[in-house]
């Protein structure tokens, strides 16, 4: 099943009511908040009102909160080095 | 000289806050990126819808109605039609928002 991944890119501040309605249908209350919903025709069409302030993505899997931040988090630049096993000879 | 108590005219007094009549050339290319991305969005959408066997008429309507970025004429990218002003165009730059509404089509003949 596909997903639209939306994140909100541009702020609403100041647009009619209807896009800050849709914004906030969508549960994009800050920028850069980005959420997961099955394609559909009913998501399209809100994609379609708010399309000059989003970033839309069609994935496979919808991310969770802390895969999105694992996925974000660099890399640690070094790793712990762990005790050989010990040989039996 | 330079800093940010520089002499210049909006900071030697008196209300001056202009915005030029031209877009620069960084301006035009921001805006080329966004009227792409609205592109790639449409795009995204539409494909998206089409693989499950659907459509949607708003989507339809804007493939029908808008050009894309590359079909787009630079006067009409750059420019918007305004009846009050002087040969009856103005730059985009002049429109409230511009940065986050679509504004592509103008009056035929203008």
């Amino acid at each position: 099943m596909a997903y639209f991944r939306i994140t909100l890119m541009r702020s609403g501040i100041g647009m009619p009511k209807k896009v800050q309605g849709v914004l906030h249908a969508l549960g994009l209350k800050k920028r850069m908040t980005t959420v997961y919903y099955p394609v559909s025709q009913s998501v399209a069409g809100q994609i379609m009102r708010i399309k000059e302030l989003v970033d839309v993505k069609e994935v496979e899997k919808p991310m969770s909160k802390e895969e999105m931040r694992a996925a974000r988090r660099p890399d640690k630049g070094y790793y712990v080095e762990k005790r050989a096993e010990h040989v039996e000879s | 000289m330079f800093g940010p108590f520089r002499l210049t005219n909006p900071l030697s007094g008196g209300l001056l806050w202009k915005v030029p009549w031209r877009l620069s050339r960084q301006q035009k290319y921001r805006h080329r990126e966004r009227l792409r991305g609205v592109d790639n969005i449409v795009s995204t959408v539409d494909s998206a819808l089409a693989r499950l066997g659907q459509s949607l008429k708003k989507v339809e309507a804007w493939k029908k109605e808008m050009p894309t970025e590359q079909e787009m004429l630079p006067k009409d990218k750059y420019t918007v039609f305004d009846r009050k002003v002087k040969r009856y165009r103005k730059g985009i730059h002049k429109v409230p928002k511009w940065t986050r509404v679509s504004q592509r089509l103008n009056p035929p003949g203008f």
